[in-house]
Protein backbone atom coordinates (compact mmCIF):
# COMPACT_ATOMS: atom_id res chain seq x y z
CA UNK A 1 0.00 0.00 0.00
CA UNK A 2 2.87 2.63 0.61
CA UNK A 3 3.00 4.96 -1.98
CA UNK A 4 6.33 6.31 -0.76
CA UNK A 5 9.21 4.49 0.68
CA UNK A 6 12.09 6.83 0.87
CA UNK A 7 11.27 10.44 0.39
CA UNK A 8 15.16 11.16 -0.91
CA UNK A 9 14.20 8.96 -3.87
CA UNK A 10 10.81 10.27 -3.54
CA UNK A 11 11.73 14.40 -3.94
CA UNK A 12 14.59 13.81 -5.96
CA UNK A 13 13.08 11.61 -9.13
CA UNK A 14 12.66 13.82 -11.87
CA UNK A 15 8.94 14.28 -11.87
CA UNK A 16 7.87 14.02 -8.16
CA UNK A 17 4.61 12.44 -8.18
CA UNK A 18 2.50 14.66 -5.70
CA UNK A 19 -0.35 12.25 -4.08
CA UNK A 20 1.41 10.07 -1.55
CA UNK A 21 -1.50 9.03 0.77
CA UNK A 22 -1.50 4.90 0.84
CA UNK A 23 -3.03 3.13 -2.37
CA UNK A 24 -3.05 6.67 -4.34
CA UNK A 25 -3.55 5.65 -8.20
CA UNK A 26 -5.53 2.37 -7.89
CA UNK A 27 -8.18 2.81 -4.51
CA UNK A 28 -9.70 5.68 -5.33
CA UNK A 29 -13.24 4.56 -6.53
CA UNK A 30 -13.18 1.79 -4.05
CA UNK A 31 -12.89 3.98 -1.15
CA UNK A 32 -15.27 5.90 -2.79
CA UNK A 33 -17.97 3.31 -3.14
CA UNK A 34 -17.33 2.34 0.81
CA UNK A 35 -17.55 5.59 1.67
CA UNK A 36 -21.12 6.21 0.11
CA UNK A 37 -22.21 2.59 1.18
CA UNK A 38 -21.01 3.67 4.91
CA UNK A 39 -23.16 6.85 4.43
CA UNK A 40 -26.65 5.86 2.39
CA UNK A 41 -26.04 3.06 5.50
CA UNK A 42 -26.02 5.60 8.22
CA UNK A 43 -29.03 7.01 6.93
CA UNK A 44 -30.88 3.69 7.00
CA UNK A 45 -30.03 2.97 10.23
CA UNK A 46 -30.63 6.32 12.45
CA UNK A 47 -33.76 6.46 10.84
CA UNK A 48 -35.54 3.07 11.74
CA UNK A 49 -33.97 4.10 15.58
CA UNK A 50 -35.58 7.46 15.33
CA UNK A 51 -38.77 6.37 14.21
CA UNK A 52 -38.98 2.99 16.70
CA UNK A 53 -37.76 5.64 19.63
CA UNK A 54 -40.37 8.24 18.56
CA UNK A 55 -43.01 5.48 18.15
CA UNK A 56 -42.41 4.19 22.10
CA UNK A 57 -42.56 7.90 23.38
CA UNK A 58 -45.64 8.57 21.38
CA UNK A 59 -47.41 5.54 23.19
CA UNK A 60 -46.41 6.96 26.80
CA UNK A 61 -48.91 9.69 26.11
CA UNK A 62 -46.82 11.97 28.77
CA UNK A 63 -48.36 15.57 29.09
CA UNK A 64 -46.84 19.15 29.05
CA UNK A 65 -45.01 19.26 32.09
CA UNK A 66 -44.50 15.09 32.97
CA UNK A 67 -40.45 15.87 32.18
CA UNK A 68 -39.85 17.99 35.09
CA UNK A 69 -40.03 15.58 37.59
CA UNK A 70 -37.40 14.07 35.83
CA UNK A 71 -35.06 16.85 35.58
CA UNK A 72 -31.57 15.59 38.17
CA UNK A 73 -30.10 17.23 41.22
CA UNK A 74 -26.70 16.53 40.76
CA UNK B 1 7.42 25.18 -5.55
CA UNK B 2 10.93 25.56 -6.80
CA UNK B 3 11.71 29.43 -5.91
CA UNK B 4 11.47 31.12 -2.36
CA UNK B 5 8.65 34.05 -3.45
CA UNK B 6 6.26 31.10 -5.55
CA UNK B 7 6.56 28.95 -2.04
CA UNK B 8 6.17 31.58 0.22
CA UNK B 9 3.01 32.79 -2.01
CA UNK B 10 1.63 29.14 -2.09
CA UNK B 11 1.72 28.45 1.74
CA UNK B 12 1.00 31.74 3.05
CA UNK B 13 -2.60 31.34 1.06
CA UNK B 14 -2.58 27.58 2.05
CA UNK B 15 -2.17 28.72 5.92
CA UNK B 16 -4.39 31.95 5.18
CA UNK B 17 -7.35 29.88 4.56
CA UNK B 18 -6.71 27.61 7.02
CA UNK B 19 -6.92 30.16 9.53
CA UNK B 20 -10.40 30.89 8.12
CA UNK B 21 -11.53 27.51 8.34
CA UNK B 22 -10.60 27.37 12.16
CA UNK B 23 -12.54 30.67 12.46
CA UNK B 24 -15.60 29.73 10.88
CA UNK B 25 -15.90 26.92 12.72
CA UNK B 26 -16.83 28.99 15.49
CA UNK B 27 -20.15 30.56 13.44
CA UNK B 28 -21.47 26.22 14.33
CA UNK B 29 -20.72 26.85 17.59
CA UNK B 30 -22.05 29.57 18.00
CA UNK B 31 -25.20 28.01 16.13
CA UNK B 32 -25.40 25.34 18.55
CA UNK B 33 -25.50 27.39 21.33
CA UNK B 34 -28.12 29.42 19.64
CA UNK B 35 -30.15 27.08 18.77
CA UNK B 36 -30.10 25.28 22.68
CA UNK B 37 -30.82 28.28 24.27
CA UNK B 38 -33.92 29.22 21.45
CA UNK B 39 -35.33 25.79 22.72
CA UNK B 40 -36.93 24.19 25.83
CA UNK B 41 -35.41 22.81 28.36
CA UNK B 42 -37.58 19.01 27.30
CA UNK B 43 -35.99 19.73 23.66
CA UNK B 44 -32.66 20.61 24.43
CA UNK B 45 -30.64 17.02 23.58
CA UNK B 46 -32.12 16.89 20.46
CA UNK B 47 -31.73 20.02 19.08
CA UNK B 48 -28.41 20.01 20.24
CA UNK B 49 -27.72 16.71 18.06
CA UNK B 50 -30.04 17.31 14.85
CA UNK B 51 -27.45 20.49 14.76
CA UNK B 52 -24.36 18.98 15.44
CA UNK B 53 -24.99 15.87 12.95
CA UNK B 54 -25.28 18.02 9.80
CA UNK B 55 -21.40 18.66 10.08
CA UNK B 56 -20.55 14.89 8.99
CA UNK B 57 -23.64 14.72 7.28
CA UNK B 58 -22.74 17.77 4.43
CA UNK B 59 -19.03 17.35 5.14
CA UNK B 60 -19.37 13.89 3.42
CA UNK B 61 -21.56 14.64 1.06
CA UNK B 62 -19.66 17.64 0.07
CA UNK B 63 -17.12 15.73 -0.45
CA UNK B 64 -18.88 13.46 -2.92
CA UNK B 65 -20.61 15.54 -4.84
CA UNK B 66 -21.06 19.14 -3.53
CA UNK B 67 -17.60 20.27 -4.41
CA UNK B 68 -17.92 18.80 -7.86
CA UNK B 69 -21.58 20.90 -8.68
CA UNK B 70 -19.37 24.06 -7.74
CA UNK B 71 -16.76 23.63 -10.26
CA UNK B 72 -19.58 21.92 -12.99
CA UNK B 73 -22.56 24.34 -12.94
CA UNK B 74 -20.76 27.95 -13.24
CA UNK B 75 -22.77 27.64 -16.43
CA UNK B 76 -25.71 26.85 -16.05
CA UNK B 77 -25.24 24.39 -18.13
CA UNK B 78 -26.38 25.80 -21.35
CA UNK B 79 -26.99 29.75 -20.26
CA UNK B 80 -23.35 31.18 -20.53
CA UNK B 81 -20.11 30.28 -22.66
CA UNK B 82 -16.91 29.64 -20.07
CA UNK B 83 -14.49 31.98 -20.11
CA UNK B 84 -12.07 28.86 -20.27
CA UNK B 85 -13.15 26.74 -22.71
CA UNK B 86 -15.71 28.90 -24.11
CA UNK B 87 -18.51 26.25 -24.15
CA UNK B 88 -21.78 26.49 -22.10
CA UNK B 89 -21.84 22.73 -21.55
CA UNK B 90 -21.42 21.24 -18.15
CA UNK B 91 -17.40 22.09 -17.21
CA UNK B 92 -15.78 18.88 -17.13
CA UNK B 93 -12.95 19.13 -19.11
CA UNK B 94 -9.49 18.47 -18.93
CA UNK B 95 -9.45 22.52 -17.70
CA UNK B 96 -7.17 23.86 -15.00
CA UNK B 97 -10.54 24.75 -12.99
CA UNK B 98 -12.57 22.34 -14.17
CA UNK B 99 -14.92 19.74 -11.78
CA UNK B 100 -13.14 16.94 -13.38
CA UNK B 101 -10.34 17.71 -10.20
CA UNK B 102 -13.23 18.26 -7.88
CA UNK B 103 -14.45 14.72 -8.40
CA UNK B 104 -14.30 12.26 -5.13
CA UNK B 105 -11.73 9.88 -7.24
CA UNK B 106 -9.79 12.77 -7.84
CA UNK B 107 -6.38 12.51 -6.30
CA UNK B 108 -5.86 16.04 -5.28
CA UNK B 109 -8.42 15.77 -2.83
CA UNK B 110 -5.93 14.16 -0.69
CA UNK B 111 -2.53 14.61 0.24
CA UNK B 112 -1.07 15.54 -2.50
CA UNK B 113 2.30 17.44 -3.07
CA UNK B 114 1.56 18.92 -6.33
CA UNK B 115 -1.18 21.06 -4.54
CA UNK B 116 -1.36 22.96 -1.26
CA UNK B 117 -4.10 24.87 -2.34
CA UNK B 118 -7.06 23.01 -3.40
CA UNK B 119 -7.78 21.06 0.19
CA UNK B 120 -8.11 24.38 2.08
CA UNK B 121 -10.51 25.93 -0.51
CA UNK B 122 -12.63 23.14 -0.25
CA UNK B 123 -13.05 23.39 3.44
CA UNK B 124 -13.31 26.73 3.35
CA UNK B 125 -16.59 25.95 1.18
CA UNK B 126 -17.49 23.42 3.38
CA UNK B 127 -17.78 25.50 6.57
CA UNK B 128 -20.05 27.84 4.06
CA UNK B 129 -22.24 24.95 3.31
CA UNK B 130 -22.35 24.08 6.76
CA UNK B 131 -23.80 27.31 7.64
CA UNK B 132 -26.16 27.32 5.09
CA UNK B 133 -27.53 24.13 6.28
CA UNK B 134 -27.21 25.63 10.07
CA UNK B 135 -29.53 28.69 9.24
CA UNK B 136 -32.39 26.12 8.34
CA UNK B 137 -31.93 24.46 11.40
CA UNK B 138 -32.95 27.26 13.62
CA UNK B 139 -36.22 27.73 11.79
CA UNK B 140 -37.25 24.29 12.47
CA UNK B 141 -36.09 23.31 16.24
CA UNK B 142 -38.48 21.02 18.38
CA UNK B 143 -40.38 19.58 15.48
CA UNK B 144 -38.98 17.98 13.09
CA UNK B 145 -37.17 14.53 12.77
CA UNK B 146 -33.76 14.63 12.57
CA UNK B 147 -33.49 12.24 9.91
CA UNK B 148 -36.04 15.12 7.85
CA UNK B 149 -33.68 17.21 9.26
CA UNK B 150 -30.55 15.20 7.75
CA UNK B 151 -31.81 15.34 4.32
CA UNK B 152 -32.68 18.78 4.29
CA UNK B 153 -29.15 19.96 5.24
CA UNK B 154 -27.30 18.06 2.78
CA UNK B 155 -29.67 19.18 0.06
CA UNK B 156 -29.32 23.03 1.13
CA UNK B 157 -25.46 21.94 1.77
CA UNK B 158 -24.53 20.07 -0.57
CA UNK B 159 -26.71 20.54 -3.39
CA UNK B 160 -28.43 23.81 -3.57
CA UNK B 161 -26.33 26.59 -2.26
CA UNK B 162 -23.64 25.21 -4.23
CA UNK B 163 -25.28 25.38 -7.55
CA UNK B 164 -26.10 28.96 -6.22
CA UNK B 165 -22.60 30.07 -5.81
CA UNK B 166 -21.55 28.17 -8.73
CA UNK B 167 -23.96 30.71 -10.89
CA UNK B 168 -23.38 33.55 -9.09
CA UNK B 169 -20.21 33.01 -6.89
CA UNK B 170 -17.74 31.39 -9.36
CA UNK B 171 -15.82 33.79 -11.70
CA UNK B 172 -17.12 32.20 -14.32
CA UNK B 173 -20.50 32.16 -13.29
CA UNK B 174 -23.49 32.89 -15.80
CA UNK B 175 -25.14 35.48 -13.49
CA UNK B 176 -22.41 37.54 -13.48
CA UNK B 177 -22.12 37.56 -17.26
CA UNK B 178 -25.66 37.61 -17.85
CA UNK B 179 -27.46 39.61 -15.34
CA UNK B 180 -24.00 41.50 -13.49
CA UNK B 181 -24.66 39.73 -10.55
CA UNK B 182 -22.43 40.49 -7.61
CA UNK B 183 -22.36 39.08 -3.85
CA UNK B 184 -19.22 39.51 -2.69
CA UNK B 185 -19.90 38.12 1.22
CA UNK B 186 -22.98 36.28 0.44
CA UNK B 187 -25.99 38.00 1.35
CA UNK B 188 -27.44 35.90 -1.38
CA UNK B 189 -25.44 32.78 -2.05
CA UNK B 190 -25.51 31.71 1.64
CA UNK B 191 -28.00 33.94 3.35
CA UNK B 192 -31.31 34.31 0.97
CA UNK B 193 -31.11 30.62 -0.32
CA UNK B 194 -31.06 29.61 3.06
CA UNK B 195 -33.98 31.54 4.14
CA UNK B 196 -35.53 30.79 1.62
CA UNK B 197 -34.92 27.10 1.76
CA UNK B 198 -36.13 27.32 5.61
CA UNK B 199 -39.32 29.03 4.55
CA UNK B 200 -40.17 26.68 1.95
CA UNK B 201 -39.67 23.88 4.82
CA UNK B 202 -41.55 25.83 7.82
CA UNK B 203 -45.02 26.23 4.87
CA UNK B 204 -45.16 22.08 5.01
CA UNK B 205 -43.83 21.80 8.53
CA UNK B 206 -46.34 23.70 10.67
CA UNK B 207 -45.97 25.77 13.96
CA UNK B 208 -44.74 24.45 17.21
CA UNK B 209 -48.05 23.21 19.09
CA UNK B 210 -49.44 26.33 20.88
CA UNK B 211 -46.95 28.52 19.07
CA UNK B 212 -51.06 30.43 17.67
CA UNK B 213 -53.95 30.74 19.67
CA UNK B 214 -57.33 28.73 18.32
CA UNK B 215 -57.88 32.35 17.03
CA UNK B 216 -54.78 32.65 15.51
CA UNK B 217 -53.33 35.06 17.48
CA UNK B 218 -49.17 34.24 17.53
CA UNK B 219 -47.97 33.71 20.99
CA UNK B 220 -44.49 34.63 22.06
CA UNK B 221 -41.92 31.08 23.09
CA UNK B 222 -39.31 33.43 23.90
CA UNK B 223 -35.45 31.54 24.65
CA UNK B 224 -35.16 29.94 27.61
CA UNK B 225 -31.37 30.38 28.09
CA UNK B 226 -30.65 34.12 26.95
CA UNK B 227 -27.33 34.02 27.75
CA UNK B 228 -26.57 31.41 25.52
CA UNK B 229 -28.09 33.22 22.77
CA UNK B 230 -26.48 35.64 23.29
CA UNK B 231 -22.67 33.69 23.64
CA UNK B 232 -24.35 31.88 20.48
CA UNK B 233 -24.25 35.41 18.55
CA UNK B 234 -21.42 36.32 19.59
CA UNK B 235 -19.20 33.73 18.47
CA UNK B 236 -21.39 33.44 15.29
CA UNK B 237 -19.86 37.15 14.47
CA UNK B 238 -16.56 36.17 15.53
CA UNK B 239 -16.83 33.48 12.54
CA UNK B 240 -18.44 35.97 10.16
CA UNK B 241 -14.91 37.23 10.74
CA UNK B 242 -13.17 34.04 9.12
CA UNK B 243 -16.15 33.73 6.64
CA UNK B 244 -15.29 37.49 5.24
CA UNK B 245 -11.57 36.12 5.13
CA UNK B 246 -12.10 33.34 3.50
CA UNK B 247 -14.52 35.18 0.47
CA UNK B 248 -11.37 36.61 -0.61
CA UNK B 249 -8.11 35.78 -2.63
CA UNK B 250 -5.05 37.50 0.36
CA UNK B 251 -2.75 38.11 -2.90
CA UNK B 252 -3.00 38.10 -6.22
CA UNK B 253 -1.30 39.35 -9.64
CA UNK B 254 -3.73 41.05 -11.35
CA UNK B 255 -1.62 42.17 -13.87
CA UNK B 256 -1.57 38.94 -15.71
CA UNK B 257 -4.49 37.56 -14.87
CA UNK B 258 -6.78 40.33 -16.69
CA UNK B 259 -4.10 39.83 -19.68
CA UNK B 260 -2.92 43.27 -19.07
CA UNK B 261 1.45 42.74 -20.77
CA UNK B 262 3.70 44.43 -18.57
CA UNK B 263 1.70 45.43 -15.54
CA UNK B 264 1.97 43.70 -12.54
CA UNK B 265 -0.39 44.49 -9.67
CA UNK B 266 -0.73 42.70 -6.41
CA UNK B 267 -3.64 42.90 -4.23
CA UNK B 268 -6.13 41.41 -2.20
CA UNK B 269 -9.42 40.18 -4.52
CA UNK B 270 -12.79 39.08 -3.27
CA UNK B 271 -14.39 35.80 -4.49
CA UNK B 272 -14.81 37.31 -8.18
CA UNK B 273 -11.04 38.02 -8.31
CA UNK B 274 -11.53 42.07 -8.75
CA UNK B 275 -9.33 44.00 -6.17
CA UNK B 276 -10.50 44.84 -2.78
CA UNK B 277 -8.37 45.62 0.59
CA UNK B 278 -8.66 43.28 3.73
CA UNK B 279 -8.78 46.69 5.80
CA UNK B 280 -11.68 48.21 4.11
CA UNK B 281 -13.75 45.00 4.32
CA UNK B 282 -13.15 44.92 7.61
CA UNK B 283 -14.51 48.75 8.62
CA UNK B 284 -17.48 47.42 6.07
CA UNK B 285 -17.89 44.40 8.39
CA UNK B 286 -18.04 46.68 11.83
CA UNK B 287 -19.74 49.27 10.43
CA UNK B 288 -22.67 47.53 9.22
CA UNK B 289 -22.82 45.33 12.40
CA UNK B 290 -22.87 48.35 13.91
CA UNK B 291 -25.90 49.38 11.87
CA UNK B 292 -27.38 46.40 12.47
CA UNK B 293 -27.37 47.03 16.45
CA UNK B 294 -28.34 50.36 16.46
CA UNK B 295 -31.35 49.77 14.35
CA UNK B 296 -32.22 46.07 16.10
CA UNK B 297 -31.93 48.26 19.36
CA UNK B 298 -34.60 50.76 18.11
CA UNK B 299 -36.65 48.94 16.29
CA UNK B 300 -37.11 45.94 18.71
CA UNK B 301 -37.56 48.36 22.15
CA UNK B 302 -34.47 46.93 23.23
CA UNK B 303 -35.59 43.36 23.34
CA UNK B 304 -31.96 41.31 23.72
CA UNK B 305 -32.67 38.54 21.43
CA UNK B 306 -33.87 40.72 18.17
CA UNK B 307 -30.86 43.39 18.98
CA UNK B 308 -27.62 40.61 19.02
CA UNK B 309 -30.16 39.01 15.93
CA UNK B 310 -30.32 42.39 14.29
CA UNK B 311 -26.32 43.30 14.27
CA UNK B 312 -26.23 39.64 12.39
CA UNK B 313 -29.06 40.56 10.01
CA UNK B 314 -26.61 43.87 9.31
CA UNK B 315 -23.68 42.42 8.20
CA UNK B 316 -25.83 39.76 5.87
CA UNK B 317 -27.71 43.27 4.09
CA UNK B 318 -24.72 44.88 3.60
CA UNK B 319 -22.69 42.11 2.47
CA UNK B 320 -23.50 41.79 -1.05
CA UNK B 321 -21.65 44.82 -1.85
CA UNK B 322 -19.21 45.37 1.25
CA UNK B 323 -16.31 44.96 -0.81
CA UNK B 324 -16.49 48.47 -2.28
CA UNK B 325 -18.96 50.12 -0.06
CA UNK B 326 -18.44 53.19 2.17
CA UNK B 327 -18.67 52.52 5.67
CA UNK B 328 -21.09 54.63 6.71
CA UNK B 329 -22.81 53.40 3.28
CA UNK B 330 -22.21 49.61 4.75
CA UNK B 331 -24.02 51.38 8.39
CA UNK B 332 -27.07 52.82 6.70
CA UNK B 333 -27.63 49.33 4.49
CA UNK B 334 -27.90 47.51 7.51
CA UNK B 335 -29.88 49.55 9.49
CA UNK B 336 -32.39 49.66 6.12
CA UNK B 337 -32.15 45.98 6.26
CA UNK B 338 -33.06 45.01 9.89
CA UNK B 339 -36.07 47.73 9.78
CA UNK B 340 -37.27 45.34 6.71
CA UNK B 341 -36.12 41.79 8.15
CA UNK B 342 -37.67 42.74 11.71
CA UNK B 343 -40.98 43.95 10.01
CA UNK B 344 -41.45 41.42 7.63
CA UNK B 345 -40.74 38.44 10.14
CA UNK B 346 -44.07 39.84 12.17
CA UNK B 347 -45.81 40.28 9.18
CA UNK B 348 -45.40 36.85 7.69
CA UNK B 349 -45.95 35.26 11.14
CA UNK B 350 -49.39 36.47 11.89
CA UNK B 351 -50.34 36.48 7.96
CA UNK B 352 -49.38 33.06 6.93
CA UNK B 353 -49.14 31.58 10.23
CA UNK B 354 -45.16 30.75 9.69
CA UNK B 355 -43.42 29.69 13.23
CA UNK B 356 -39.70 30.10 12.53
CA UNK B 357 -38.76 29.60 15.51
CA UNK B 358 -35.02 31.76 15.63
CA UNK B 359 -36.09 34.50 13.29
CA UNK B 360 -33.62 32.71 10.93
CA UNK B 361 -35.90 33.58 7.66
CA UNK B 362 -36.01 37.32 8.39
CA UNK B 363 -32.25 37.47 9.72
CA UNK B 364 -30.95 35.80 6.79
CA UNK B 365 -33.55 35.51 4.38
CA UNK B 366 -35.32 39.02 3.92
CA UNK B 367 -31.82 40.79 5.14
CA UNK B 368 -29.61 39.00 2.80
CA UNK B 369 -32.65 39.33 -0.06
CA UNK B 370 -33.17 43.19 0.83
CA UNK B 371 -29.13 43.65 0.90
CA UNK B 372 -28.77 41.90 -2.88
CA UNK B 373 -31.51 44.46 -4.47
CA UNK B 374 -29.73 47.57 -2.25
CA UNK B 375 -26.34 46.82 -3.60
CA UNK B 376 -27.91 46.73 -7.70
CA UNK B 377 -28.58 50.25 -6.91
CA UNK B 378 -25.57 51.47 -4.82
CA UNK B 379 -22.78 49.75 -6.60
CA UNK B 380 -24.65 50.19 -10.38
CA UNK B 381 -22.71 50.79 -13.17
CA UNK B 382 -19.56 48.62 -11.30
CA UNK B 383 -18.16 45.88 -13.69
CA UNK B 384 -19.14 42.46 -11.94
CA UNK B 385 -15.75 41.31 -13.11
CA UNK B 386 -12.42 42.18 -14.08
CA UNK B 387 -12.04 39.66 -17.20
CA UNK B 388 -14.41 41.95 -19.11
CA UNK B 389 -17.70 44.25 -19.01
CA UNK B 390 -20.27 44.13 -22.18
CA UNK B 391 -24.04 44.56 -21.59
CA UNK B 392 -26.77 42.80 -20.06
CA UNK B 393 -28.71 39.32 -21.29
CA UNK B 394 -25.81 38.81 -23.87
CA UNK B 395 -23.81 36.01 -22.00
CA UNK B 396 -20.23 35.87 -23.88
CA UNK B 397 -19.11 38.77 -21.45
CA UNK B 398 -19.85 39.58 -18.02
CA UNK B 399 -22.98 42.58 -17.25
CA UNK B 400 -22.33 45.22 -14.64
CA UNK B 401 -23.95 45.12 -11.66
CA UNK B 402 -27.82 47.00 -12.60
CA UNK B 403 -30.81 46.74 -10.18
CA UNK B 404 -32.53 44.63 -12.60
CA UNK B 405 -30.02 42.50 -12.47
CA UNK B 406 -29.76 41.74 -8.54
CA UNK B 407 -33.01 42.16 -8.25
CA UNK B 408 -33.30 38.46 -10.21
CA UNK B 409 -30.75 37.67 -8.86
CA UNK B 410 -32.34 38.04 -5.13
CA UNK B 411 -35.47 35.86 -6.67
CA UNK B 412 -33.12 33.00 -8.40
CA UNK B 413 -31.84 32.79 -4.50
CA UNK B 414 -34.33 33.05 -2.31
CA UNK B 415 -37.23 31.57 -4.61
CA UNK B 416 -36.06 29.45 -7.06
CA UNK B 417 -33.07 27.71 -5.48
CA UNK B 418 -34.53 28.35 -1.60
CA UNK B 419 -37.91 28.09 -1.36
CA UNK B 420 -39.43 26.22 -4.01
CA UNK B 421 -36.52 23.40 -3.13
CA UNK B 422 -37.28 23.38 0.29
CA UNK B 423 -41.27 23.35 0.16
CA UNK B 424 -40.82 20.35 -2.48
CA UNK B 425 -38.51 18.44 -0.30
CA UNK B 426 -40.57 18.76 2.57
CA UNK B 427 -43.44 17.84 1.27
CA UNK B 428 -41.84 14.94 -0.14
CA UNK B 429 -40.90 14.13 3.06
CA UNK B 430 -44.19 14.85 4.58
CA UNK B 431 -45.54 12.28 2.15
CA UNK B 432 -43.26 9.61 3.71
CA UNK B 433 -44.49 9.97 6.97
CA UNK B 434 -41.13 11.02 8.24
CA UNK B 435 -40.87 15.03 8.04
CA UNK B 436 -42.78 16.03 11.78
CA UNK B 437 -42.38 14.12 14.98
CA UNK B 438 -45.41 12.80 16.23
CA UNK B 439 -47.68 15.11 18.38
CA UNK B 440 -47.45 13.38 21.59
CA UNK B 441 -43.34 13.43 21.38
CA UNK B 442 -43.62 17.27 20.80
CA UNK B 443 -45.84 17.73 23.82
CA UNK B 444 -43.84 15.15 26.02
CA UNK B 445 -40.34 16.33 24.86
CA UNK B 446 -38.02 14.33 22.51
CA UNK B 447 -35.85 14.67 25.32
CA UNK B 448 -38.43 12.81 27.49
CA UNK B 449 -36.47 8.74 28.03
CA UNK B 450 -32.76 10.78 28.00
CA UNK B 451 -34.32 12.97 31.13
CA UNK B 452 -36.19 9.96 32.76
CA UNK B 453 -33.19 7.42 32.27
CA UNK B 454 -30.81 10.38 33.90
CA UNK B 455 -33.34 10.76 36.95
CA UNK B 456 -33.00 6.48 37.09
CA UNK B 457 -29.28 6.60 37.37
CA UNK B 458 -29.44 9.32 40.11
CA UNK B 459 -31.78 7.64 42.06
CA UNK B 460 -29.89 4.22 41.53
CA UNK B 461 -26.27 6.33 42.68
CA UNK B 462 -28.61 7.92 45.79
CA UNK B 463 -29.87 4.50 47.15
CA UNK B 464 -25.98 2.93 46.74
CA UNK B 465 -24.25 5.83 48.49
CA UNK B 466 -26.84 5.59 51.92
Amino acid sequence: MATVTNWIDHLSAKEVAGAVYPGAGSTETLLVIVGIVLWIGWHVLTSNSESEELSKLAKKRRSANDHKSNITEW
Amino acid sequence: MTDQLGALTTIFTEFYYWITVVLMFLIHVGFCMYEVGASRYKHHQHTLMKNTMLIPLVTVTWFFFGWWIYWAFPTGPGLAPSIMNESAALITDDSAFSAKWALPTSDILAVNLGDHITGVFWAAFLLFSWTAASIVSGAVIERITTFAFGICAIAIGSVFWTIDAAWGWHFDGWMLKILGYHDAYASGVIHAVAGGFALGILMVLGPRIGKFSSSGEPRNIGPRNPWLVTIGLFLIYTGFWGFYAACNIPIFDLGPEYGMEGVTYFTATNIYVTPTTLGGITMNFLMSLSGGLLAGYVIAKGDPFWTYSSGLAGIICASAGNDLYHPIQAMIIAMIGVVIAYKLHYWVERKFKIDDAVGAVAVHGYAGVAGLIICGFVLNGYPSSGYNVGSMWVGTDYAPINPLGMFIGAIIMFVVLGLIPGWIIAKVLHGMGKLRIPREVEIAGLDYNLLESAKDDEKAVSSSTR
